[in-house]
C-alpha cells in the first residue's frame, strides 16, 4: 500500500500523513497519531540518510515531513524586515559586540544561521567562553572592542534576557574588526578602517600598521 | 480615566444630524428599519486578506459588508459594516524586565478607531475594549503552540475601524422597545471578526498552531411580525428563531447570542461568551454558533492559501519543487 500523494501546500491543522509512515519535522506536529502541519507553506519530504545506524533496525527509515518557515526571499519579503527565526542552542549567529564588561562581552545577535532576525537579540559572550585554552587568563577587553562582529554558537537560551555565545572554537571568534580612526586623521575618510587578522589573536591596521588583540575565527 | 494629552471632540454622536420630519413622526422612520434579507443560516459575505501592515510580520484585513441597502432619506446608513485589520509583531525577544519564559508569550489588544462607532471613542482603551482583548486571548491561547518559541513574546493588535452597533440608530428616535439598544449586541460580531482575523494575521505571520480557528456568533431574536413562525427548535419562545451572524440593526428585539472561537478541524472549542436569556435554548445556540464558525473558516483557509502563495509565487513560476498550485491573480470574492 503506497502513502497517500503528498499535498503542494498545508495550512495549520491540516492532517499530513501517519505516524507510521513518516516522522514529523519542522514546522508540523502529531495530533491523534497523525501528522498535523502547524504553520501554512509548502510540505517537503525528506528521506533520511540511509547511512545512519537506526537503518540497521528498520529495514527502510521513514522521510520527514516538514513545512518550510521562510519563503525565499523576494522583494515582498523583504519589505518585511528579515525572517522569524530564534537563536536555538547549537545555532551558528552572527553578532555585534555593543559593550564589554570585567567578566563578559555583550552582543546583540544579528544573524541565526542563514537568516537575518528581524529584530537583533540581546547575547553575552561570557569570559570562560571566549577560548578553550587557557580560560582563567582572559581578559575580555583584548579579545573583542566594541562593534565588532563576532561569529560565535549558541551555548545556551541563558537568562531572562541574554543568550549565552561560546567563541571557543577555532572557526568562531572576531570576523570584522575596525580600528579605531582618530577626528581628524583621516580627512575625508571613513571614520572606521577595517583590520585584517595576523594570528589567532592579533589584527592588524592596514594604514598605520597597529597591531590591537582580538579572539579572532580561523578565516575559511 | 480621562484623557488630558490631546484635545477631545466632545463624546457623543458625530454623525450628521439626522432630522425627523414632524409631520410625520414616527411611521415614516419606522418603515426606514432594515430588515434581515440574507436567509436565517446565512452570514454576510465576509472579505479576509491578509499581509497589509508590511512592518508587521503579519497582518490582516477582514470586512463584513451588508447587504446593497435600497437608498434611504437620510445621509445615515442604516446597518454598518464591520472592519477590522490585525497586526501580529513578533515572535520577538521580551523587553528586558521581563522574567525568563519557556514559551511564547501572547499579548492581544483590541482597540476601537474614536470614530468607529456611533457614540465617539476615547484614544484610551476602556473596559469593554480591554475585556474583548481578554477574551480574543483566551481564544487564541487554545490554538498557538508557545512552546516552539522559547524566550519570547507575540502582540496581537486588532483596531476596528469600524463597528458594529448595538442596535438601529432610528430606536432611539422612535422610543420602541428598549430591549435592542445599548445591550452590547454588537460587541458580539465584533469579538466573532476579531478571532477570524486575528487567526489569519497568526497563519500570516508563521507562529506554530494546532489549527485554524474562527469566530462563529448565532443569536435568538424575536420578531414580532413573524406570529408562529418561530418555533422552529427545541427550547425557544413563542415567536423567536434562530440566525446566524446577527445584524443588531436588523432585529428590533434581541434574545440571546453566543460567540464561539473554534477550531474546525479538531472539534474545539477555545472560547465561549454567551449573553441574553437563552432559556432551553443554549445547546442549539451554541450549535449554531459553531456552524457559523465552520463557515468563516473557509474564508480563513482561503485568504492564508492566498498569502501562501503570494510569498510562494517565485518559486511557483519557476517551476521548482513541483508546485503545483493555482496561481490566484484576480480578486476573489469569498462568502461564507
Amino acid at each position: 500500500m503506497s502513502a497517500p500523494p503528498l499535498l503542494d501546500f498545508a495550512l495549520p491543522g491540516q492532517p499530513l500523513g501517519p505516524t507510521s509512515k513518516y516522522t514529523p519535522g519542522p514546522g508540523t506536529h502529531i495530533y491523534e497519531s497523525v501528522i498535523h502541519a502547524s504553520i501554512s507553506g509548502p510540505v517537503v519530504s525528506t528521506h533520511a540518510a540511509p547511512t545512519s545506524t537506526t537503518s540497521a533496525k528498520s529495514s527502510k527509515p521513514l522521510p520527514t515531513l516538514s513545512i518550510t518557515r521562510n519563503p525565499p526571499p523576494n522583494p515582498s519579503s523583504f519589505l518585511r524586515g528579515g525572517a522569524s527565526v530564534l537563536p536555538e542552542v547549537d545555532s551558528v549567529v552572527l553578532c555585534r559586540i555593543t559593550r564589554l564588561g570585567a567578566r563578559f562581552a555583550s552582543a546583540e545577535i544579528l544573524v541565526v544561521g542563514e537568516l537575518v532576525c528581524r529584530e537583533p537579540f540581546s547575547g553575552m559572550i561570557r569570559r570562560e567562553d571566549v577560548r578553550a585554552t587557557e580560560k582563567d587568563r582572559v581578559v575580555i577587553r583584548e579579545m573583542f572592542r566594541v562593534g565588532d562582529v563576532v561569529r560565535g554558537v549558541v551555548l545556551s537560551l541563558g537568562d531572562q534576557s541574554n543568550y549565552y555565545i561560546s567563541t571557543a572554537k577555532n572557526e568562531y571568534g572576531v570576523v570584522m574588526a575596525w580600528a579605531h580612526v582618530e577626528a581628524g586623521e583621516g580627512a575625508g575618510g571613513a571614520a572606521k578602517r577595517a583590520m585584517y587578522p595576523v594570528s589567532w589573536k592579533e589584527v592588524r591596521d592596514p594604514v598605520t600598521g597597529v597591531v590591537e588583540g582580538r579572539k579572532v575565527a580561523k578565516p575559511f | 480615566m480621562t484623557d488630558r494629552r490631546r484635545i477631545n471632540a466632545p463624546s457623543g454622536g458625530t454623525n450628521a444630524p439626522v432630522f425627523v420630519n414632524p409631520a410625520t413622526p414616527a411611521d415614516s422612520l419606522a418603515s426606514q428599519r432594515p430588515t434581515r434579507t440574507r436567509a436565517p443560516d446565512e452570514l454576510r459575505k465576509i472579505f479576509l486578506k491578509t499581509g497589509l501592515v508590511p512592518l508587521a510580520s503579519g497582518s490582516a484585513y477582514l470586512e463584513l459588508s451588508p447587504p446593497s441597502a435600497p437608498p434611504t432619506k437620510t445621509l445615515t446608513p442604516s446597518r454598518t459594516s464591520l472592519k477590522l485589520t490585525c497586526a501580529v509583531h513578533g515572535p520577538k525577544p521580551l523587553p528586558r524586565s521581563a522574567p525568563f519564559s519557556p514559551h511564547l508569550i501572547l499579548s492581544t489588544t483590541v482597540k476601537f478607531a474614536p470614530f468607529a462607532t456611533r457614540a465617539r471613542r476615547g484614544y484610551i482603551r476602556d473596559s469593554t475594549e480591554r475585556d474583548l482583548g481578554v477574551h480574543l486571548e483566551t481564544a487564541l491561547r487554545g490554538v498557538v503552540i508557545g512552546e516552539r518559541w522559547p524566550k519570547s513574546g507575540v502582540e496581537v493588535i486588532v483596531t476596528v475601524i469600524e463597528g458594529e452597533e448595538d442596535g438601529w440608530w432610528g430606536d432611539g428616535l422612535v422610543g420602541g422597545s428598549s430591549g435592542a439598544g445599548g445591550g452590547g449586541w454588537g460587541l458580539m460580531s465584533v469579538l466573532a471578526g476579531t478571532i477570524t482575523v486575528a487567526s489569519a494575521a497568526i497563519a500570516d505571520a508563521g507562529i506554530d498552531c494546532v489549527d485554524l480557528v474562527s469566530g462563529g456568533v448565532a443569536a435568538v431574536v424575536r420578531d414580532v411580525d413573524a406570529k408562529g413562525k418561530g418555533k422552529t427548535e427545541e427550547g425557544l419562545q413563542e415567536g423567536e428563531s434562530l440566525v446566524l451572524d446577527p445584524c443588531p440593526a436588523e432585529h428590533k428585539d434581541m434574545v440571546a447570542a453566543c460567540v464561539v472561537g473554534y477550531l474546525a478541524g479538531r472539534d474545539e472549542i477555545t472560547e465561549i461568551w454567551m449573553k441574553g436569556e437563552t432559556g432551553g435554548a443554549a445547546d442549539v445556540l451554541l450549535d449554531k454558533a459553531v456552524h457559523a464558525a465552520v463557515a468563516s473558516v473557509t474564508v480563513v483557509k482561503e485568504a492564508v492559501k492566498e498569502s501562501i502563495e503570494q510569498k510562494y509565487k517565485d518559486v511557483l513560476s519557476s517551476g521548482q519543487g513541483g508546485f503545483r498550485g493555482p496561481n490566484i491573480t484576480k480578486e476573489v470574492e469569498m462568502t461564507g
